[in-house]
């Protein structure tokens, strides 16, 4: 038995002054820094993406999402056509048919061109309404757990009776006051996102307002502003990523659904949800132009959530 | 049990109103003249104000909003101006189809759902839990209006095996009872994925709980074993359910509209594209009054059943 | 109404707390009632020494000592600190804020977990304006002080263990050369080897410093250890404070004999054991609606008729040590005093 297990055993039984004297505090202190208990520090960042870059199933998803957005962004470069111009003889030509590879729509315009282009809308409903209401969320939730008494009961209480509306509901009832347009959707969406997100942002808060770091941190002289900035949202930030990563996927079908009711992007633009739309009424002529966009959502929405599930897991599993 | 009913009542009228002010205020604050459905588009000036000062569209908002709700308390939720009827009309004639179609697909997605969870859950790791993962992945990424497209060219259009409009149970119980198979799939199927996932990640906590141990150790047989697991497990998904309801409510808008069923959402996307604001207006109240009270039972529910719940309430 | 002990002799008290209570509102069962944490606590702790404070939990220890530090605000009595008065509640003038600080009990969750040790440690240097060098030096220099390797900066607190964070804790309130640290509970959480090693560093910081602490535990062992004057609690009241080894060895309070009473130990002879105390019933009543009078009544096996109506003044048993208790006034027999 080495000294400092006797001591650690007597230290249980016989009370401090005997322990302290057997254990001879101060050169066990050196001792142990000496054996170099060197950990090596990791970054939170780096730990995540180690873990995510684990899970195959996310990994083929996001290669799924980065190459929707490069078709996106690259979209003149991958077709020679213009997908708001068609040549009306050209109708409804079905898939496969050479130099029109998924087919015209009912006024001629090429398929492929109306959906890489339709992607950019598609993505930008999907993020831009995200973004915004995890930044206004976040604000508002963290303001309400941080500061108790009447502002924060009225902030949540307000998000409530938000929360209180069926989403799709909200986004039509206020896509429908405000009119139909792109950008007009993107505020629907984004209305409609703020409440969730302000919950998670607000019960994450009161979970991490209450303990001793935070009172340390006021006992140093810390503004709450201050605190709420450096101490509150880094450990807040993990729950939201986590939750708005989900979101995406379901900004850009409410986003679509609209569009398809009439209510988003007006035509000629080739969003996706409004092309299912106007197709709809020529699916026994070439079904499958039709299926082309509803696909498209379809795909892109599977693999923002296979690959926001896969982020979730990453994130979660630590601390 | 009773205070909490009363407390969670209590807390559910001040967010009616709140739901009520939202609904009004986006009807009538927001762009878009109300007036603008009455008048033409050549109407002077002087004929726009003399209409909006009938409409009462002149006076300060909280008289406008005081007097719109008196009136819609006591039924009267103003005039359509497309379909030239009581909006309060159209809205209990809607109504019913709407209940119809929006319980029915409830049912069928939540006990399919509970079901493929519960032996998702219970057979962790299996084929069968990376199937039922599989079909509510799809199930939550399929837009229910594509789906409804789908379905109604091959299953109405192409093999003709079902009706592709709604149909009343004037035509004949069969024909009804078949032509609701169609448009319940098409909405049900994302309560069903999202109802299969809550239960699963529910009876996984559960299932290796170690009261599950116990309880076969007692001699408990598999099916009373079970019972206890579906009892412990069934708070998450009773939370879900209510948002799922609600969910179908909003999303008749979809579902209504591509199989013509007759019901709250058709008539809003129906007013929408006139312009028709009365309509919209009293149709989105009722469904968020009708999510709010859908969401109280559940909550009194959830507190009738798990006694957790309950000390949180109190 | 509690009279101040003056202490015998000395320099002036760093920290002097006059008849301070807390009092928080609550709500018990649906109703609001008033939960009275800290009851005209009087106390004064001389520079370079060290306070203890002791008693179970409940007792009203941690809510004094967010008092001292500030985090809450007092609903009654006066507190001074190196001769200035402290204000009631609300923001403190800055040089006191660098001169007290706290070390808190959890290792866990006094440290965010997001931060690197490093930033931990530099975030109250940081607030007060220091510049980034300044900052580093301090750091590098109060991480060693507490025994850790230097380059432990750029760890995060989830790769340390129990220990290792309480150091940093440690480091963290001595970052802005604070005068009175005080020290909530900060080795309750470690293992009793580690224990012994923190308290350690604890007094070689002390010395070195010329730290004042006020030590707060529900630990007798550690307390005595630690201590040189010691304040007993009980239910937001002080019961008795004395010198550390007199409290020890002579314990006045019916409260102190039952705390004492219940140190478990091998050796027969250092039994502390107190045979009459063992008849005291065991609940602790609730701070919402405390006894009155003397709080200590309902388990005190002596308790008479004056202790229900009259909440006992502090009464000096011998120099320099004071107890609360309607025994110790003139009047009562010898044999119910000395019947230990």
């Amino acid at each position: 038995m080495t000294i400092g297990a006797v001591g650690a055993f007597t230290a249980r039984f016989a009370g401090n002054q005997t322990a302290t004297a057997l254990l001879g505090a101060n050169k066990l202190r050196d001792d142990w820094n000496a054996a170099g208990l060197a950990v090596k520090s990791q970054s939170f960042g780096r730990e995540t993406l180690s873990r995510f870059l684990e899970n195959k199933l996310g990994v083929a998803a996001s290669i799924v999402v980065v190459l929707l957005f490069l078709s996106a962004i690259f979209a003149p470069f991958l077709t020679p056509y213009d997908p708001l111009v068609g040549v009306p003889t050209d109708r409804l030509f079905n898939i496969g048919t050479p130099g029109h590879i998924l087919g015209t729509d009912e006024q001629g315009r090429d398929m492929l061109a109306r959906v890489l282009y339709g992607g950019r809308l598609s993505l930008l409903a999907g993020f831009i309404p995200t973004v915004v209401a995890a930044v206004v969320g976040t604000a508002i939730g963290v303001t309400a757990g941080m500061v108790r008494g009447a502002v924060g009961t009225v902030l949540m209480r307000f998000m409530d009776m938000l929360y209180a509306f069926p989403a799709i509901l909200l986004a039509i009832a206020v896509g429908a006051s405000l009119g139909p347009g792109l950008n007009n959707t993107i505020i629907a969406v984004t209305i409609v996102f703020v409440p969730p997100v302000a919950r998670v942002a607000e019960s994450a808060t009161r979970r991490v307002v209450v303990q001793e770091f935070v009172e340390a941190a006021h006992l140093s002289g810390a503004s709450k502003l201050r605190i709420a900035r450096s101490q509150i949202l880094p450990n807040v930030l993990n729950d939201i990523i986590v939750y708005a990563s989900g979101l995406v996927g379901i900004a850009m079908l409410t986003a679509a659904s609209l569009s398809f009711l009439g209510l988003g992007a007006a035509p000629p633009a080739p969003e996706w949800g409004y092309m299912l739309n106007s197709l709809r009424g020529s699916i026994y002529v070439a079904p499958l132009v039709v299926v082309v966009p509803g696909f498209f959502i379809f795909l892109t929405t599977v693999a923002f959530n296979l690959a926001s599930d896969a982020l979730r897991e990453a994130m979660d599993s630590r601390l | 049990m009773l205070r909490i009913t009363m407390r969670r009542v209590g807390l559910a009228i001040p967010i009616l109103f709140g739901v009520s002010i939202i609904v009004f205020l986006l009807m009538n604050v927001l762009p878009g003249s109300p007036e603008a459905g009455l008048v033409g588009e050549d109407a002077s000036a002087a004929e726009r104000e003399r209409i909006r000062d009938s409409l009462g569209l002149n006076d300060p908002l909280p008289i406008r909003y005081g007097s719109w709700l008196l009136n819609a308390l006591q039924g009267d939720l103003g005039f359509s101006t497309q379909r030239q009827r009581e909006v309060s009309d159209l809205l209990m004639q809607a109504w019913g189809n709407t209940a119809i179609l929006a319980t029915v697909s409830a049912l069928f997605g939540l006990s399919v759902g509970l079901w493929l969870g519960y032996v998702a859950g219970t057979r962790r790791g299996k084929l069968v839990d990376k199937f039922v993962s599989v079909i509510s992945l799809a199930g939550l990424s399929i837009p229910s209006f594509f789906l409804a497209i789908v379905l109604l060219a091959v299953f109405a259009g192409g093999l003709k095996m079902f009706p592709s409009g709604g149909a009343t149970f004037d035509d004949g119980i069969g024909t009804a009872l078949s032509s609701l198979v169609l448009p319940v799939f098409s909405g049900a199927l994302v309560t069903l994925a999202i109802t299969a996932r809550v239960t699963r990640a529910s009876i996984v906590d559960v299932y290796s709980a170690d009261f599950v141990e116990t309880l076969r150790a007692k001699g408990l047989n598999e099916f009373e074993v079970r019972m206890h697991i579906l009892r412990n497990a069934i708070s998450p998904v009773l939370t879900t359910s209510g948002v799922q309801i609600g969910a179908l409510l909003g999303g008749s808008v979809l579902v209504e509209t591509i199989f013509r069923w007759p019901g709250m959402g058709l008539l809003i996307f129906n007013a929408i594209s006139a312009r028709d604001l009365q309509v919209v207006q009293g149709a989105t109240l009722l469904i968020a009054v009708t999510f709010v009270i859908i969401n109280l039972l559940v909550d009194l529910l959830q507190a009738a059943l798990d006694p957790r719940v309950r000390g949180a309430l109190t | 109404m509690m009279t101040p002990v003056t202490p015998i002799g000395g320099p002036t008290p760093l920290l002097e707390l006059s008849n301070v209570s807390k009092e928080f509102v609550v709500h018990d069962a649906g109703k609001r009632a008033t939960l009275s944490a800290v009851n005209q606590v009087s106390l004064s702790v001389k520079p370079g020494t060290t306070m203890g404070v002791v008693g179970e939990s409940g007792c009203g220890k941690s809510t004094l000592a967010r008092l001292i530090v500030g985090l809450h605000g007092m609903t009654g009595g006066e507190m001074s600190f190196d001769g200035a008065p402290l204000p009631k509640s609300g923001k403190r003038p800055a040089h006191v804020v660098k001169q007290m600080q706290m070390v808190f009990q959890d290792p866990s969750s006094a440290l965010n977990p997001r931060a690197t040790v490093g930033e931990s440690i530099g975030f109250p240097l940081s607030v007060q304006g220091a510049s980034r060098k300044v900052i580093a030096e301090r750091v590098t220099q109060v991480i060693s002080d507490v025994g850790l390797p230097a380059n432990y900066a750029g760890n995060y607190p989830h790769q340390l263990s129990g220990g290792q964070r309480q150091r940093v804790n440690i480091a963290r309130a001595l970052a802005l050369q604070p005068k009175l640290i005080v020290l909530d509970e900060a080795v309750s959480a470690l293992d009793k080897s580690i224990q012994a090693q923190v308290l350690n560093l604890l007094k070689d910081l002390q010395e070195e410093y010329k730290l004042t602490y006020v030590f707060i535990s529900h630990d007798l062992n550690v307390v005595e250890y630690m201590s040189d004057e010691v304040t007993v609690m009980y239910l937001g009241q002080v019961v008795e404070r004395s010198p550390a080894d007199r409290l020890y060895e002579n314990p006045q309070h019916p409260y102190s004999r039952l705390l004492l009473s219940s140190i478990p130990s091998l050796d027969p002879a250092e039994s502390t054991r107190d045979t009459a105390m063992d008849q005291g019933s065991g609940e602790i009543p609730s701070p919402i609606n405390p006894p009155s009078g003397c709080r200590f009544r309902t388990r005190c096996p002596f308790a008479m008729d004056v202790c229900a109506t009259e909440s006992p003044e502090q009464v000096h048993a011998e120099p320099g040590h004071a107890v609360a208790c309607h025994l110790f006034e003139e009047g009562v027999p010898e044999e119910v005093r000395l019947s230990a």
